[in-house]
């Protein structure tokens, strides 16, 4: 009964989901005017694509890392996994140069970028749990200076590439919403299909991790080697996700705990659903407020760190008490 | 520093003289009142919070000043600097007294709460500072200080960070107090020390120090945070025994940081946030690793230090 | 299954030091000795829960490390300590978790029945839909037990499974133990604290002092006053109560 009640929960998330996609497409646009709609959907299209992609891999994302590490006011970006992506992206273009190949294609750099973020983030960050036990105080507070430390070094390389246009450089070099990277766009989605494939017997353990470490060994799950792919695709999620819409820090966080408290479940299959729901539906109508209420004056992270933060200290401290 | 000799001063060029009063002097200065203060700040936070992690970073007080200068950009725009940080100053001094009184009634079990709950209490107030700024289009001017660089510290533009040195020598007066407030509210009464007034008094100082610096030279993270930690961990807790050492050891700190940044991309600099949040945000990591292995000591380490290095 | 030489080194001392015993087929085992003695470290390690330094764990003739875990979860089952979930989980739903081994989340009609048995056993009918974090400790814990009953294992290792209950659900808990053992013919292994449940309704009792096996052995064998007072320092005196040896400590 109650996984009908889950149901028909996430069909009214996703009635609503849709009437965000069609109000972001059709608001303000002139139907009658044959060549100014195909300009605005031609600008739009692409943007709605890559909020739709981003909301699938850090909502889901965030389910799976929290899962994982069996806390859930913890997530990848707020451990600045989504500042590594962009340290990394502009190491890259720092070491290959600006007249490089990988400069100029952006679906080689987003390749290489994927690789080097795999390879460093989960041997970073597996570092991290094991020194701190898990201690989840420690592991966030860590993640938080982690992320200053990432942004520091990035804006220094950016800097030491040019002293004098830096600010350009760096609007570049990190993607964001007025600046979607849309020329990765098919690779994305081809990366997130790819990784939820190879990934799914983990996918499926995911409701028995979440019963901690003892009880998945006693039923029969290979514990360590479970942890250590899933970490990698959550990595490579959010690297996609970072590459097409820059850093969003509070999202994950937000739009994982509103699936929790909205389904109340352990069921994965729903969480997952339920929170990649709701971050399109945040994203998208956000975006839509963006762009028609505030005209474009401040963009949709800065409300998304806002929320996020006072979403993240009522958490803490609610969860604290108990 | 670099290629001012000394030579060139002795024999008087008048230039060079001009270049060494105008730029390079309150240069100096204004990173020896950046590093001095800023420590002095965070000692004096995290003896009175008796919480080794708090900081004008980890508790709120820059993120405050900086609203308080957009505050200042947006409703007195013809303002002068003594006026930005007028406002700064309130700003400061209010979030940080929020911050205190907030983290005092929720008594936190788990010491690490404290400085996760300010990073993200400064991360909502510096997310409404944007608002603001993205708002009245103000991110190109408040952009300066979100960064604290000194490339812009020439006289008759820095003087105000000289503000730090009464406050700091005040510090150093009070220091007995703010050591016993921070054994407790019972302690301190039992013998005699109004615990709110001078509780609120000492955070009023560090409040108003940071602020001089923010608006001077843009926001500083880590050192108040790091500095008196590297100092407790070889001399102790003791605050007045400690302030002293605080005080120079944070201002060779941010002096051999910024002569990094002066060197790495020469003949440019990069600014000393950068250089600063590298450094310190790799020592912190590393202060939070060894007090988790260590245990309840750790960073409260002061006295076995002492010992080791007493018999050695 | 045995084990052989099992130590076990936390910061260079030694908590579990070169433990070897072997496990009575069909009966109830159980670990004894003061805090720190090291059964919960070897009841760990026998579970493959802890990595040991040195030693052998030999389950049915194959290193238990080297067991496939899958197939290893269908033959041992092991209930810790501490278990706290911060997910929304009925005590149904945990219960059913037992069957993952088998079913890996798709549960049969069969497994279903067992489910229903199960929770019949545990008298855990009346609360089966209610959270798992609603529920009280004594509660919380049966539930656990159920989900360790479900997962229908040869060996079962309970480690404190007495602790939070009170004294009605834990002496029904012990006796559920002996019936798994008698009707059903498993092995089940127990880390206890009270003597007397452990005398009362094991079949053996091992006793560790300081990572060292100080006894082992049948329960008449193990329960004497020396034996005793020589493991808690404190003085004891024996009663034959329907022919087990109980303890009175003062």
């Amino acid at each position: 009964m109650k996984t009908h009640k889950n149901h028909l929960r996430l069909l009214i998330l996703l009635l609503l989901v849709l009437l965000a996609c069609v109000g972001y497409m059709t608001v303000g646009v002139h139907f009658e005017n044959q060549k100014l709609f195909a300009y605005a959907m031609r600008i739009r299209t692409p943007k709605l694509i890559a909020m739709l992609i981003t909301a699938f891999a850090i909502g889901s994302a965030s389910i799976v890392f929290q899962s994982t590490i069996n806390n859930t006011i913890v997530t990848p970006c707020l451990l600045g996994m989504d500042q590594l992506y962009s340290l990394i992206h502009t190491a890259v273009f720092f070491v290959a140069g600006s007249g490089s190949f990988l400069a100029v294609n952006a679906n080689a750099a987003f390749a290489v970028d994927l690789a080097i973020m795999g390879a460093v983030a989960t041997v970073i960050y597996s570092y991290l749990f094991r020194k701190t036990n898990h201690n989840v105080l420690y592991v966030l507070l860590i993640g938080t200076v982690l992320t200053s430390f990432f942004s520091s070094i990035q804006t220094t390389l950016t800097r030491v590439m040019d002293p004098n246009e830096y600010d350009t450089l760096l609007t570049d070099l990190v993607a964001s919403f007025s600046n979607v990277n849309s020329a990765i766009l098919v690779l994305s989605v081809a990366v997130l299909a790819l990784v939820a494939f190879a990934f799914r017997k983990e996918l499926a353990l995911l409701d028995v991790l979440t019963l901690g470490k003892d009880q998945a060994i006693n039923l029969g799950v290979d514990y360590d080697r479970c942890i250590r792919r899933l970490l990698l695709g959550v990595t490579l999620y959010i690297a996609t996700a970072t590459a097409m819409v820059g850093p969003l820090a509070f999202l994950g966080l937000i739009i994982a705990n509103l699936s929790r408290q909205f389904l109340r479940t352990y069921r994965h299959s729903q969480l997952i659903t339920g929170s990649v729901l709701f971050g399109m539906a945040v994203l998208i109508g956000g975006q839509l407020l963006v762009e028609r209420v505030f005209v474009y004056s401040v963009p949709v992270s800065v409300f998304i760190t806002v929320g996020g933060g006072v979403y993240f200290l009522y958490l803490l401290l609610t969860q604290r008490k108990a | 520093m670099l290629d001012i000799r000394f030579f060139d001063l002795l024999t008087g060029s008048v230039k060079t003289w001009e270049i060494f009063l105008i730029s390079r002097l309150p240069r100096l200065l204004a990173i020896l009142c950046t590093g001095i203060g800023m420590s002095v700040a965070g000692l004096i936070m995290q003896q009175l919070c008796m919480n080794k992690f708090v900081s004008p970073t980890t508790g709120a007080t820059i993120s405050s000043a900086q609203f308080g200068i957009l505050l200042a950009l947006l409703f007195a725009p013809g303002s002068t600097l003594w006026g930005r940080a007028a406002f700064s100053f309130v700003c400061a001094v209010l979030g940080t007294w929020v911050f205190v009184w907030f983290i005092q009634r929720i008594r936190f079990k788990d010491v690490v709460m404290v400085p996760l709950v300010g990073i993200m209490f400064s991360n909502i107030v510096m997310g409404v500072t944007n608002y603001l700024a993205y708002k009245y289009e103000m991110t190109q001017a408040l952009s300066s200080w979100l960064v604290g660089h000194f490339s812009t510290v020439i006289r008759g533009r820095y003087e105000l960070v000289w503000l730090t040195v009464p406050l700091v020598v005040l510090a150093f007066v009070f220091a007995n107090h703010f050591n016993i407030v921070g054994m407790g509210k019972d302690f301190s009464q039992n013998l005699g020390v109004p615990y709110d007034l001078v509780l609120f008094m000492g955070l009023t100082i560090a409040a108003m120090i940071t602020a001089s610096v923010v608006v001077v030279v843009g926001s500083i993270s880590y050192i108040g945070l790091i500095v008196p930690n590297i100092v407790a961990i070889f001399k102790g807790d003791q605050i007045r025994g400690t302030l002293v050492d605080t005080a120079l050891f944070g201002a060779v700190f941010v002096l051999v940081c910024d002569m990094i940044g002066r060197v790495v991309i020469y003949p440019y600099e990069l600014p000393i946030e950068l250089i600063v949040g590298v450094i310190g945000s790799i020592l912190f990591v590393g202060l939070l690793l060894y007090r988790l292995r260590h245990g309840r000591k750790a960073v409260r380490l002061g006295k076995a230090a002492k010992k080791t290095g007493g018999a050695a | 299954m045995f084990v052989k030489e099992i130590t076990k080194r936390y910061d260079g001392k030694a908590v579990v030091d070169g433990v070897s015993f072997e496990i009575p087929k069909g009966k109830v085992l159980s670990l004894i000795g003061p805090n720190g003695a090291g059964k919960s470290t070897v009841m760990g390690m026998l579970s493959r829960l802890i990595a040991r330094d040195s030693g052998l764990v030999d389950f049915e003739g194959t290193e238990i490390t080297r067991w496939k875990s899958r197939e290893l979860s269908k033959r041992l089952a092991i209930l810790t300590q501490a278990n706290n979930v911060q997910m929304k989980l009925t005590v149904r739903e945990l219960v059913a978790f037992g069957r993952f081994p088998y079913s890996g989340g798709r549960l049969t009609q069969e497994d279903n029945e067992i489910i229903d048995r199960t929770i019949a056993y545990m008298e855990l009918g009346d609360f089966e839909e209610q959270f798992i974090d609603e529920l009280s400790g004594g509660q919380r814990q049966r539930a656990y037990i159920a989900m360790v009953i479900a997962q229908d294992t040869e060996y079962i290792l309970l480690d404190e499974p007495t602790n939070n209950l009170d004294i009605y659900h834990a002496t029904n808990l012990m006796r559920i133990v002996r019936r798994l053992c008698d009707e059903l013919g498993k092995t089940v292994i127990l880390v206890l604290h009270e003597i007397n449940y452990a005398a009362f309704y094991s079949d053996y009792i091992c006793a560790f002092v300081n990572g060292k096996i100080a006894k082992f052995g049948t329960v008449q064998e193990v329960i004497t006053k020396e034996n005793l007072s020589d493991i808690y320092k404190v003085d004891f005196e024996i009663m034959q109560i329907e022919g087990k040896p109980l303890s009175i400590y003062y």
